[in-house]
């Protein structure tokens, strides 16, 4: 090898990280060439002040903190949504379970579409009969709306999805399947998302300067208690209770 | 990888489901058990990233507040500490990016931000010797661009594997193979520079 040695190639070197042939290439090169041996030499210091950084212990603050918001925390009473989401996300982990976890889905499903279309038109009629819905112009809008606060966001659960709060009626400049490179990115830089993406709903946010919405693999299928609100074309509702 | 590194690695992903598994059914001790194995790596991990141990702290305490609450949607697709670190170092990133300033500080009571370039005192060879200094080389680190920093420290500092650390960045091996080398070269310089730490008051 007459080339001089690359900063990558000799970054690599030092990790072990080449293959033995380019090893035994770069081994013979450094015995040879007295610029690259030097260079070896310098960054082999450098690795070795990087292993003498001293690892600072956590402060047992830490901990105690932690517990005390925990604590705070599991006072507060958690959705059965999220408690079944919890469930089959605990099934899915377990390799022999994952058919279970999916036939539960569809039985969610099916449970969902029975309740709510073709036989469950009684008691759906029973449970309108519970709201009044009063128009007249200039009335603020008041809807119960489901949100969620995932990778620092507010994300409101709407017809569409979830949408990024803010982003409401408008239309994504792109299409980004969960699967796909670009999802799996996005996923990694926010992987909470995968936590809304879990019902089945995509995620309309802003990502690199523009509104996508994002897709995931259960695309489609909706679980209990995420049934889509109905679609309000205009503010001049609101929503009042018998 | 050898026998002895896929056996650990098996090992430590049934550990990860266990304790996931037992965090799920409500076992209060499962996210004692996460933070006795991870609190100090992410720790670490915010100080160096954030340069300030007060910083560090408030950090890995809000990192494991979000742990705790999405553990239980841990998917096994990776290794529980890819994962924590992944979730560490995005928290990391959003802090950082709106409350830090252009140069970080320095940690323990160095962090009046000051630095002095070039010693003319000091001869190569010195400055040279004085790139193993960890303290120094410490100091140094936090002058790297975020990319290299988190790269580098990953890698030399928290002793992830190459494909460890492409997986908590979300990149190609390729891509994190050449932030490393770019990120010790520029370290490496920084220190031969003659690149003197910041005193303490």
């Amino acid at each position: 090898m007459n080339r001089h040695v690359t900063t990558e190639q000799l970054s690599a070197y030092l990790d072990r990280e080449l293959g033995i042939a380019e090893m035994r290439h770069l081994d013979a090169h450094f015995n040879a060439c007295s610029d690259c041996g030097a260079r070896l030499v310098s960054m082999q210091r450098v690795l070795n002040g990087l292993g003498r950084v001293q690892r600072a212990a956590a402060p047992p603050a830490i901990a105690q903190q932690i517990r005390r918001q925990i604590a705070a925390e599991a006072a507060t009473p958690v959705s059965p949504l999220r408690r079944l989401l919890s469930l089959l996300s605990g099934l899915a982990l377990q390799p022999h379970l994952r058919t279970s976890a999916a036939m539960a889905l569809t039985l969610v499903l099916c449970i969902s579409l029975v309740g709510h279309g073709v036989g469950g038109g009684e008691a759906r009629q029973q449970k309108e009969k519970k709201f009044v819905v009063e128009t007249y112009p200039g009335a603020p809008l008041s809807l119960p709306r489901t949100k969620s606060q995932v990778a620092g966001r507010e994300f409101v659960l709407t017809e569409a999805g979830w949408v990024q709060l803010g982003l409401e009626g408008e239309q994504p400049g792109a299409l980004v399947d969960s699967n796909s490179p670009e999802g799996q990115a996005l996923l990694t830089e926010y992987s909470d998302l995968e936590v809304l993406l879990a019902d089945g709903s995509p995620v309309v946010l802003r990502y690199n300067l523009e509104t996508v919405e994002l897709r995931g693999p259960h695309q489609g299928v909706r679980m209990l208690g995420f049934e889509p609100q109905p679609a309000y074309h205009t503010a001049d509702l609101r929503l009042l209770s018998a | 990888m050898g026998v002895a590194a896929i056996y650990a690695a098996v090992h430590d992903l049934d550990l990860d489901i266990d304790l996931v598994e037992r965090h799920r059914s409500g076992d209060a001790h499962a996210f004692d058990e996460v933070y006795e194995r991870f609190g100090e790596l992410v720790y670490n991990l915010a100080l160096r990233l954030s340069g300030n141990r007060e910083e560090a702290a408030d950090l890995t305490q809000e990192i494991f507040l979000r742990v705790y609450r999405h553990l239980g949607s841990f998917g096994g697709r990776s290794t529980l500490k890819t994962w924590i670190f992944r979730v560490a170092l995005n928290h990391c990133r959003d802090r950082l990016s709106r409350f830090s300033p252009a140069t970080l500080p320095i940690e323990d009571g160095m962090e009046d931000g000051s630095t002095t370039l070039a010693d003319p005192a000091r001869s190569p060879e010195e400055m040279a010797l004085a790139a193993d200094d960890g303290r120094r080389v410490a100091e140094g680190l936090s002058r790297l661009p975020q990319v290299f920093r988190e790269a580098v420290v990953l890698r030399d500092l928290e002793g992830l594997s190459y494909e460890e650390i492409a997986e908590v960045l979300g990149t190609r091996v390729g891509t994190v193979r050449s932030r490393i080398a770019r990120g010790r070269d520029q370290l490496r310089s920084l220190l031969e520079s003659g690149y003197e730490p910041s005193r303490h008051h």
